[in-house]
Protein backbone atom coordinates (compact mmCIF):
# COMPACT_ATOMS: atom_id res chain seq x y z
CA UNK A 1 0.00 0.00 0.00
CA UNK A 2 1.67 3.12 -1.13
CA UNK A 3 1.22 6.40 0.64
CA UNK A 4 0.81 8.30 -2.59
CA UNK A 5 -2.33 6.47 -3.64
CA UNK A 6 -4.13 6.82 -0.32
CA UNK A 7 -3.22 10.36 0.65
CA UNK A 8 -3.16 12.90 -2.18
CA UNK A 9 -1.37 16.20 -1.78
CA UNK A 10 -4.57 18.14 -1.23
CA UNK A 11 -5.39 16.01 1.83
CA UNK A 12 -1.96 16.54 3.36
CA UNK A 13 -2.05 20.26 2.70
CA UNK A 14 -5.56 20.40 4.14
CA UNK A 15 -4.35 18.73 7.32
CA UNK A 16 -1.43 21.14 7.56
CA UNK A 17 -3.67 24.16 6.94
CA UNK A 18 -6.22 23.15 9.58
CA UNK A 19 -3.47 22.35 12.08
CA UNK A 20 -1.86 25.76 11.61
CA UNK A 21 -5.25 27.50 11.91
CA UNK A 22 -6.02 25.68 15.17
CA UNK A 23 -2.56 26.55 16.48
CA UNK A 24 -3.08 30.22 15.65
CA UNK A 25 -6.47 30.33 17.38
CA UNK A 26 -5.09 28.57 20.47
CA UNK A 27 -2.16 30.97 20.56
CA UNK A 28 -4.50 33.97 20.54
CA UNK A 29 -6.62 32.36 23.28
CA UNK A 30 -3.58 31.56 25.43
CA UNK A 31 -2.32 35.13 25.30
CA UNK A 32 -5.62 36.43 26.63
CA UNK A 33 -5.85 34.16 29.70
CA UNK A 34 -5.54 36.23 32.90
CA UNK A 35 -3.02 34.99 35.39
CA UNK A 36 -5.16 34.35 38.44
CA UNK A 37 -8.38 33.02 36.99
CA UNK A 38 -10.86 31.58 39.49
CA UNK A 39 -11.87 28.01 38.63
CA UNK A 40 -14.13 25.41 40.17
CA UNK A 41 -11.04 23.57 41.31
CA UNK A 42 -10.11 26.39 43.69
CA UNK A 43 -13.48 26.12 45.40
CA UNK A 44 -13.05 22.35 45.66
CA UNK A 45 -9.56 22.82 47.11
CA UNK A 46 -11.09 25.01 49.83
CA UNK A 47 -13.82 22.41 50.46
CA UNK A 48 -11.25 19.63 50.46
CA UNK A 49 -9.74 20.82 53.73
CA UNK A 50 -13.00 20.02 55.51
CA UNK A 51 -12.82 16.32 54.68
CA UNK A 52 -9.44 15.59 56.23
CA UNK A 53 -7.85 13.89 53.21
CA UNK A 54 -4.37 14.94 52.16
CA UNK A 55 -4.75 14.06 48.45
CA UNK A 56 -7.17 16.45 46.77
CA UNK A 57 -7.49 14.33 43.61
CA UNK A 58 -8.69 11.40 45.72
CA UNK A 59 -11.31 13.59 47.36
CA UNK A 60 -12.57 14.79 43.99
CA UNK A 61 -12.68 11.29 42.48
CA UNK A 62 -14.17 9.41 45.44
CA UNK A 63 -16.19 12.01 47.33
CA UNK A 64 -17.26 15.00 45.24
CA UNK A 65 -17.67 12.86 42.12
CA UNK A 66 -18.33 9.60 43.96
CA UNK A 67 -21.54 8.82 42.10
CA UNK A 68 -19.67 9.25 38.82
CA UNK A 69 -17.02 6.77 40.01
CA UNK A 70 -19.78 4.27 40.77
CA UNK A 71 -20.93 4.59 37.16
CA UNK A 72 -17.35 4.23 35.96
CA UNK A 73 -16.97 0.96 37.85
CA UNK A 74 -20.24 -0.17 36.27
CA UNK A 75 -18.82 0.62 32.81
CA UNK A 76 -15.70 -1.41 33.60
CA UNK A 77 -17.85 -4.29 34.84
CA UNK A 78 -19.98 -4.23 31.68
CA UNK A 79 -16.83 -4.25 29.50
CA UNK A 80 -15.45 -7.22 31.44
CA UNK A 81 -18.80 -9.00 31.17
CA UNK A 82 -19.05 -8.43 27.43
CA UNK A 83 -15.48 -9.59 26.87
CA UNK A 84 -16.14 -12.73 28.90
CA UNK A 85 -19.29 -13.43 26.90
CA UNK A 86 -17.47 -12.98 23.59
CA UNK A 87 -14.34 -15.01 24.35
CA UNK A 88 -15.50 -17.67 26.81
CA UNK A 89 -15.72 -20.67 24.47
CA UNK A 90 -12.22 -22.13 24.34
CA UNK A 91 -11.22 -21.69 27.95
CA UNK A 92 -9.42 -25.04 28.39
CA UNK A 93 -6.73 -24.36 25.79
CA UNK A 94 -3.15 -23.65 26.74
CA UNK A 95 -0.87 -20.94 25.49
CA UNK A 96 1.01 -21.75 22.33
CA UNK A 97 4.48 -20.77 23.49
CA UNK A 98 6.00 -22.47 26.53
CA UNK A 99 7.64 -20.15 29.00
CA UNK A 100 11.22 -20.89 29.98
CA UNK A 101 12.83 -21.54 33.34
CA UNK A 102 14.12 -18.01 33.88
CA UNK A 103 10.69 -16.43 33.42
CA UNK A 104 9.12 -18.91 35.86
CA UNK A 105 11.76 -18.33 38.57
CA UNK A 106 11.69 -14.56 38.17
CA UNK A 107 7.91 -14.43 38.32
CA UNK A 108 7.90 -16.54 41.52
CA UNK A 109 10.33 -14.01 42.97
CA UNK A 110 8.53 -10.90 41.70
CA UNK A 111 4.89 -11.80 42.25
CA UNK A 112 4.74 -11.16 46.05
CA UNK A 113 6.56 -7.85 45.65
CA UNK A 114 4.17 -6.70 42.92
CA UNK A 115 1.15 -7.67 45.03
CA UNK A 116 2.59 -5.87 48.07
CA UNK A 117 3.24 -2.74 46.02
CA UNK A 118 -0.27 -2.82 44.57
CA UNK A 119 -1.84 -3.14 48.00
CA UNK A 120 0.37 -0.31 49.27
CA UNK A 121 -0.71 1.99 46.43
CA UNK A 122 -4.35 1.06 47.10
CA UNK A 123 -4.28 1.61 50.87
CA UNK A 124 -2.30 4.86 50.77
CA UNK A 125 -4.44 6.35 47.98
CA UNK A 126 -5.69 9.17 50.21
CA UNK A 127 -2.21 10.24 51.31
CA UNK A 128 0.05 9.89 48.27
CA UNK A 129 -0.20 9.71 44.47
CA UNK A 130 -2.03 6.56 43.48
CA UNK A 131 -5.25 5.00 44.60
CA UNK A 132 -7.71 2.28 43.80
CA UNK A 133 -7.52 2.33 40.02
CA UNK A 134 -3.73 2.37 39.90
CA UNK A 135 -3.31 -0.24 42.64
CA UNK A 136 -5.88 -2.51 41.03
CA UNK A 137 -4.07 -2.35 37.71
CA UNK A 138 -0.73 -3.14 39.44
CA UNK A 139 -2.30 -6.22 41.06
CA UNK A 140 -3.71 -7.28 37.69
CA UNK A 141 -0.23 -6.94 36.17
CA UNK A 142 1.03 -9.43 38.78
CA UNK A 143 -1.73 -11.84 37.77
CA UNK A 144 -0.76 -11.30 34.12
CA UNK A 145 2.85 -12.23 34.97
CA UNK A 146 1.60 -15.51 36.45
CA UNK A 147 -0.57 -16.12 33.39
CA UNK A 148 2.31 -15.78 30.93
CA UNK A 149 4.69 -17.79 33.13
CA UNK A 150 2.69 -20.86 34.12
CA UNK A 151 0.50 -22.50 31.53
CA UNK A 152 -1.55 -24.36 34.13
CA UNK A 153 -2.36 -21.22 36.14
CA UNK A 154 -5.96 -20.07 36.13
CA UNK A 155 -7.61 -17.14 37.84
CA UNK A 156 -9.80 -18.61 40.62
CA UNK A 157 -13.21 -17.59 39.31
CA UNK A 158 -15.20 -18.34 42.45
CA UNK A 159 -12.93 -16.09 44.56
CA UNK A 160 -12.91 -13.34 41.92
CA UNK A 161 -16.70 -13.30 41.53
CA UNK A 162 -17.13 -13.23 45.33
CA UNK A 163 -14.72 -10.28 45.52
CA UNK A 164 -16.58 -8.42 42.77
CA UNK A 165 -19.96 -9.00 44.42
CA UNK A 166 -18.58 -7.87 47.78
CA UNK A 167 -16.94 -4.75 46.35
CA UNK A 168 -19.85 -3.58 44.21
CA UNK A 169 -22.44 -4.23 46.92
CA UNK A 170 -20.46 -2.55 49.69
CA UNK A 171 -19.93 0.58 47.55
CA UNK A 172 -23.70 0.99 47.18
CA UNK A 173 -24.35 0.05 50.83
CA UNK A 174 -21.86 2.63 52.12
CA UNK A 175 -23.53 5.23 49.90
CA UNK A 176 -26.98 4.31 51.22
CA UNK A 177 -25.77 4.44 54.85
CA UNK A 178 -24.53 7.94 54.10
CA UNK A 179 -27.98 8.76 52.74
CA UNK A 180 -29.62 7.48 55.94
CA UNK A 181 -27.23 8.94 58.49
CA UNK A 182 -26.51 12.24 56.75
CA UNK A 183 -28.44 14.08 54.09
CA UNK A 184 -26.91 12.76 50.87
CA UNK A 185 -25.70 9.70 48.98
CA UNK A 186 -22.10 8.84 49.94
CA UNK A 187 -22.16 11.19 52.93
CA UNK A 188 -19.06 10.97 55.07
CA UNK A 189 -20.52 9.44 58.24
CA UNK A 190 -17.29 8.11 59.75
CA UNK A 191 -15.07 10.44 61.84
CA UNK A 192 -13.09 12.71 59.53
CA UNK A 193 -11.27 15.08 61.82
CA UNK A 194 -8.96 17.63 60.20
CA UNK A 195 -6.39 17.15 62.98
CA UNK A 196 -5.80 13.60 61.72
CA UNK A 197 -4.98 14.78 58.20
CA UNK A 198 -2.00 12.84 56.87
CA UNK A 199 -2.50 9.81 59.10
CA UNK A 200 -3.42 6.40 57.70
CA UNK A 201 -6.74 6.37 59.57
CA UNK A 202 -8.23 9.64 58.37
CA UNK A 203 -10.83 10.89 55.97
CA UNK A 204 -13.76 8.74 57.09
CA UNK A 205 -15.21 6.64 54.26
CA UNK A 206 -12.91 7.94 51.50
CA UNK A 207 -10.01 5.43 51.91
CA UNK A 208 -12.50 2.59 52.43
CA UNK A 209 -14.25 3.40 49.15
CA UNK A 210 -10.94 3.67 47.31
CA UNK A 211 -9.86 0.24 48.62
CA UNK A 212 -13.21 -1.17 47.41
CA UNK A 213 -12.61 0.40 43.99
CA UNK A 214 -9.15 -1.19 43.96
CA UNK A 215 -10.50 -4.67 44.71
CA UNK A 216 -13.10 -4.32 41.95
CA UNK A 217 -10.66 -2.97 39.34
CA UNK A 218 -8.02 -5.59 40.19
CA UNK A 219 -10.39 -8.53 39.84
CA UNK A 220 -11.96 -7.19 36.65
CA UNK A 221 -8.60 -6.47 35.00
CA UNK A 222 -7.35 -9.96 35.95
CA UNK A 223 -10.39 -11.56 34.32
CA UNK A 224 -9.96 -9.37 31.20
CA UNK A 225 -6.29 -10.38 30.87
CA UNK A 226 -7.12 -14.05 31.32
CA UNK A 227 -9.88 -13.89 28.73
CA UNK A 228 -7.64 -12.19 26.20
CA UNK A 229 -4.64 -14.46 26.73
CA UNK A 230 -6.26 -17.93 26.93
CA UNK A 231 -7.43 -18.81 23.47
CA UNK A 232 -7.07 -21.72 21.10
CA UNK A 233 -4.96 -21.36 17.99
CA UNK A 234 -7.32 -23.42 15.85
CA UNK A 235 -8.93 -20.55 13.92
CA UNK B 1 20.09 28.47 27.86
CA UNK B 2 16.82 26.89 28.95
CA UNK B 3 15.27 30.02 30.46
CA UNK B 4 13.35 30.56 27.23
CA UNK B 5 11.51 27.27 27.70
CA UNK B 6 10.67 28.13 31.30
CA UNK B 7 8.08 30.76 30.38
CA UNK B 8 4.45 29.85 30.87
CA UNK B 9 3.30 30.55 27.32
CA UNK B 10 6.21 28.67 25.75
CA UNK B 11 5.44 25.60 27.88
CA UNK B 12 1.79 25.71 26.86
CA UNK B 13 2.60 26.07 23.17
CA UNK B 14 5.03 23.13 23.43
CA UNK B 15 2.32 21.03 25.12
CA UNK B 16 -0.24 21.96 22.45
CA UNK B 17 2.11 21.26 19.54
CA UNK B 18 3.27 17.97 21.06
CA UNK B 19 -0.17 16.62 21.87
CA UNK B 20 -1.50 17.77 18.50
CA UNK B 21 1.30 15.95 16.70
CA UNK B 22 0.50 12.78 18.67
CA UNK B 23 -3.15 13.29 17.67
CA UNK B 24 -2.19 13.53 14.00
CA UNK B 25 -0.03 10.40 14.29
CA UNK B 26 -3.14 8.56 15.49
CA UNK B 27 -5.32 10.14 12.79
CA UNK B 28 -2.78 9.17 10.13
CA UNK B 29 -2.88 5.58 11.34
CA UNK B 30 -6.68 5.63 11.39
CA UNK B 31 -6.84 6.90 7.78
CA UNK B 32 -4.14 4.72 6.23
CA UNK B 33 -4.21 1.38 8.07
CA UNK B 34 -6.73 -1.25 7.06
CA UNK B 35 -6.13 -3.85 9.81
CA UNK B 36 -8.88 -3.52 12.43
CA UNK B 37 -6.64 -3.90 15.50
CA UNK B 38 -4.32 -1.20 14.12
CA UNK B 39 -7.42 1.00 13.86
CA UNK B 40 -8.16 0.48 17.54
CA UNK B 41 -4.55 1.22 18.48
CA UNK B 42 -4.73 4.46 16.46
CA UNK B 43 -7.84 5.51 18.37
CA UNK B 44 -5.99 4.78 21.64
CA UNK B 45 -3.09 6.99 20.52
CA UNK B 46 -5.51 9.83 19.72
CA UNK B 47 -7.07 9.42 23.19
CA UNK B 48 -3.68 9.64 24.87
CA UNK B 49 -2.97 12.93 23.09
CA UNK B 50 -6.18 14.38 24.51
CA UNK B 51 -5.14 13.25 28.01
CA UNK B 52 -1.78 14.96 27.61
CA UNK B 53 -3.44 18.17 26.43
CA UNK B 54 -5.81 18.29 29.42
CA UNK B 55 -3.16 17.60 32.03
CA UNK B 56 -0.64 19.91 30.41
CA UNK B 57 -2.99 22.87 30.08
CA UNK B 58 -4.11 22.56 33.70
CA UNK B 59 -0.50 22.90 34.86
CA UNK B 60 0.33 26.27 36.38
CA UNK B 61 3.89 27.30 36.92
CA UNK B 62 5.33 27.36 40.47
CA UNK B 63 2.17 25.66 41.70
CA UNK B 64 2.37 22.36 43.55
CA UNK B 65 0.66 19.01 43.09
CA UNK B 66 -2.61 19.02 45.08
CA UNK B 67 -1.35 16.73 47.84
CA UNK B 68 -0.47 17.84 51.36
CA UNK B 69 2.96 16.64 52.43
CA UNK B 70 5.19 17.46 55.39
CA UNK B 71 5.25 21.08 56.44
CA UNK B 72 2.20 22.20 54.46
CA UNK B 73 -0.89 23.36 56.26
CA UNK B 74 -3.37 24.39 53.57
CA UNK B 75 -4.20 23.95 49.91
CA UNK B 76 -3.05 27.36 48.74
CA UNK B 77 -0.99 27.62 45.54
CA UNK B 78 -1.88 24.15 44.33
CA UNK B 79 -2.88 22.94 40.90
CA UNK B 80 -6.45 22.29 39.87
CA UNK B 81 -7.43 18.70 40.84
CA UNK B 82 -10.48 18.49 38.56
CA UNK B 83 -8.69 17.84 35.22
CA UNK B 84 -6.60 15.10 36.84
CA UNK B 85 -9.70 13.40 38.27
CA UNK B 86 -11.53 13.67 34.93
CA UNK B 87 -8.59 12.22 33.01
CA UNK B 88 -8.44 9.36 35.52
CA UNK B 89 -12.05 8.59 34.58
CA UNK B 90 -11.33 8.95 30.87
CA UNK B 91 -8.33 6.59 30.98
CA UNK B 92 -10.43 3.84 32.57
CA UNK B 93 -13.26 4.30 30.06
CA UNK B 94 -10.78 4.28 27.16
CA UNK B 95 -9.25 1.05 28.42
CA UNK B 96 -12.68 -0.59 28.68
CA UNK B 97 -13.62 0.50 25.16
CA UNK B 98 -10.30 -0.76 23.75
CA UNK B 99 -10.63 -4.17 25.45
CA UNK B 100 -14.22 -4.62 24.26
CA UNK B 101 -13.34 -3.56 20.70
CA UNK B 102 -10.40 -5.95 20.54
CA UNK B 103 -12.63 -8.79 21.76
CA UNK B 104 -15.15 -7.98 19.00
CA UNK B 105 -12.32 -8.00 16.45
CA UNK B 106 -11.07 -11.40 17.70
CA UNK B 107 -14.55 -12.88 17.54
CA UNK B 108 -15.16 -11.47 14.02
CA UNK B 109 -11.87 -13.00 12.90
CA UNK B 110 -12.90 -16.36 14.37
CA UNK B 111 -16.23 -16.27 12.52
CA UNK B 112 -15.16 -14.97 9.12
CA UNK B 113 -11.35 -15.00 8.95
CA UNK B 114 -11.20 -11.34 7.91
CA UNK B 115 -9.16 -8.54 9.48
CA UNK B 116 -9.34 -5.97 6.67
CA UNK B 117 -11.96 -3.32 7.31
CA UNK B 118 -12.59 -2.91 3.59
CA UNK B 119 -13.74 -6.54 3.39
CA UNK B 120 -16.21 -6.25 6.27
CA UNK B 121 -19.24 -5.84 4.02
CA UNK B 122 -21.54 -8.41 5.60
CA UNK B 123 -24.25 -5.88 6.43
CA UNK B 124 -24.10 -4.09 3.07
CA UNK B 125 -26.67 -6.32 1.39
Amino acid sequence: MSLKRDLPTSTISGFALSASLILTILNILLHNIPNNIQTAGDELLKLNATEGVANAVTTVVVYFRGFDTLGEIAVLFIASLGLGLMLDENKQCDLKAKSNFMLQTASKLLFPIIMLFGIYVMVYGHLSPGGGFQGGVIIASGILLLLISFNEFEVPHSVVSLLEIFAGASYVIIGLIGLLVLDRFLGNFLPNDISNMGMLLSGGIIPIIYIIVGIKVGSEMSVISENLIKRCEDV
Amino acid sequence: MFEFFNQSEVIKVIIIIGSMSIFFVGLFGLVTQKHIIKTFISIAIMESSVFLLFIGLSYKQSFLAPILTDGQQNFNNMNDPIPQAMILTAIVIGMAVLALGVSFAIEYYKLTGKTDIDEMTTLKG
